[in-house]
């Protein structure tokens, strides 16, 4: 085996931790309310500009931001889950689609408004800077927020099954009726976990932000991204985040090296429509299917 | 009835007023009616959420223009033809997406859309081919038509869709489609084909798509692939059914009109603020009126008359 076919399957991994904790959050509002959050890349951005600003203005590494990026989002998700989304969400699941859609206008142009449409960077001392082991490349940040981005699917998966708001939550996802009779507040539960949500895929914005661009207007791509990646692992199964981002990125990384970079794209959703087809429940088969 | 009326009124416009700016504007909102229209036909009447629309709309555009430039087709023929094409793959793609539900429609059908644009975006480059011209975009003739024969186009493609939806209001084939809605495995039980229902459905929104997409593209004469399949476009068909009213006559008529009027309207005057309002606007309507204007008007007459 070559070293470029190797060096394509590292990189693909690498892609596929990120992409797996920008998914989880996606994979969590979806399994939990039947929510496609049209949204989810705005949480991203809104996300990777906290750290942005953080480290322009008061040059804290965006590692060390990550608290902050994760406090501000998990507020921003619960109040709109509890002001704006529990409105609707008895309700037929297309009213949560297209109100999901109207918030990633609202907040993508706001974000233009005040942000401009400049594309920005965060430059830290080991931007650049690579690991070289057998002959392979790894960058540091990549491989750093590979790391963070386990950790974060791990803790994700410790809170809902090793807590009491955890269990309240997966009770709720599984019969909100009952749940409702056994005493848990569902409205308070869904903007519990549409704040976590939010926490979550505003701690995958500030990680990838040392190595991304970040502009008012990346959103869109990181939830179709995030679509990808939860069909693939299993929708609302939370594991399934890691399978389908190590999928998506090995099979992205991939036909970059051999095809085109363009071509890898339409590779993704043709990925995605056959997976649906054939297997809607995710690679393990433990997704979701209404 | 006042339909027929209707029509002849609009069909008047270009007679009414010499005035490009209005004439324009009329087109466009026929446009958007025959293309939410469509949306409805499938989605608004089965509740079968398509977010994938646009890349019939987008394949009509590209059949129209590659026909016109590589093969020296005329305009009419080529408008059918991408009507035909158009059709043509939905039949394929219908066939195993309408299985799916819920969600799973949705994001299918905006995955198969997506990867047809990046498909248009990359054939050449990665084949080494000069048929969709990737991001370049494909230059139409320029034929010389003034506004009003676009107008009468684009008017005929919508009147067949607005007749589409009368069909389905007043045949067994409509009662199939709400009977899905309703209830699909009831439906299926008591004896309908709701495969080939939903099928049917999809097929004809497709072929009413792929003639609005070809004619759109020898009026606007340069296409690109990101705006071909722009993701915008089926939000706005969905948007403009779900404002009306989704799976009614009127839904698609009044949603399309008094959005594209207001868009023209705060598009000219806040043009900085625009999409933030619009994304307002969605929101209001959702939390106030989720049935739509259609639906919310006939409740309040419900409440009065009952």
């Amino acid at each position: 085996m070559d070293t470029v076919f190797i060096q394509a399957i590292v990189n693909g991994l690498l892609l596929g931790g990120v992409y797996a904790a920008y998914s989880a959050g996606f994979s969590l509002i979806f399994g939990v309310m039947g929510v496609v959050n049209l949204a989810h890349g705005e949480l991203i951005m809104l996300g990777a500009f906290s750290s942005y600003w953080m480290f322009a203005l008061f040059h804290v590494d965006p590692y060390l931001s990550l608290p902050v990026s994760m406090g501000l989002l998990f507020l921003f998700g619960y109040v709109v889950q509890k002001y704006i989304i529990n409105r609707v969400i008895e309700l037929p699941h297309i009213m949560s689609y297209i109100l999901t859609f109207g918030i990633h206008l609202m907040v993508a142009n706001t974000a233009l408004q005040l942000w401009t449409h400049d594309f920005r960077t965060i430059t830290t001392s080991y931007s650049g800077a690579n690991l070289a082991v057998w002959g392979l490349n790894i960058p540091y940040a990549r491989l750093v927020t590979f790391v963070l981005a386990l950790v974060i699917v791990a803790a994700l998966w410790f809170l809902l099954n090793r807590t009491e708001t955890g269990r309240a939550i997966r009770a709720t996802s599984m019969d909100k009726e009952v749940a409702r009779l056994m005493g848990v507040k569902i409205h308070h539960i869904y903007a519990i976990t549409f704040g976590i949500g939010a926490a979550v895929s505003g701690l995958a914005g500030a990680l990838i932000s040392p190595f991304v661009i970040i502009f008012p207007e990346m959103g869109l791509s990181y939830t179709i991204i995030a679509f990808c990646v939860v069909v693939l692992g299993g929708m609302g199964y939370m594991p399934g985040a890691l399978w389908g981002g190590a999928i998506l990125g090995i099979a992205q990384s991939l036909s970059a090296t051999y095809l085109s970079a363009g071509i890898s794209v339409a590779i993704t959703f043709l990925l995605l429509f056959f997976m649906l087809i054939f297997r809607p429940t995710g690679i393990v088969g433990k997704g979701i299917v209404t | 009835m006042v339909f027929v009326p209707a029509c002849i009124v609009v069909g008047l416009i270009p007679f009414l007023t010499r005035d490009e700016y209005i004439l324009r504007v009329a087109t466009v909102v026929l446009m958007w009616i025959g293309m939410a229209g469509c949306w409805n036909l499938m989605s608004g009447y089965t509740g079968y959420i398509d977010f994938g629309p646009v890349v019939y709309f987008g394949l009509g555009s590209y059949t129209t223009a590659i026909c016109m430039t590589k093969y020296g087709l005329l305009f009419f023929p080529a408008v059918v033809l991408s009507g035909l094409v158009s059709a043509l793959v939905a039949l394929p793609i219908g066939i195993p997406t309408l299985r799916l539900k819920g969600a799973y429609f949705a994001i299918a059908t905006f995955a198969f859309a997506e990867t047809m644009k990046q498909v248009a975006l990359e054939f050449d480059r990665t084949f080494g081919v000069k048929f969709f011209e990737g991001s370049h975009g494909i230059t139409l003739p320029i034929g010389g038509h003034d506004n009003t024969f676009f107008f009468y186009f684009i008017f005929a493609v919508t009147v067949a869709v607005v007749l589409a939806h009368y069909n389905v209001e007043h045949s067994k084939f409509g009662y199939g489609l709400k009977a899905i809605h309703e209830a699909e495995t009831a439906a299926e039980i008591a004896g309908v084909d709701t495969t080939g229902i939903k099928l049917r459905a999809y097929v004809t929104s497709a072929f009413f798509l792929g003639l609005l997409g070809g004619i759109e593209a020898y009026w606007i004469t340069y296409i690109t692939p990101p705006d071909a399949f722009s993701v915008h476009k089926t939000v706005q068909m969905v948007i403009m059914t779900l404002l009306g009213g989704m799976g009614t006559f009127l839904g698609p008529i009044v949603g399309a009109s008094f959005l594209t009027l207001l868009s023209e309207v705060l598009g000219t005057k806040f043009v900085e603020y625009y999409l933030i309002m619009i994304g307002a606007i969605i929101i209001g309507i959702i939390l106030i009126m989720p049935k739509g204007i259609v639906g919310t008007i006939k409740d309040w007459k419900g409440i009065r008359f009952i």
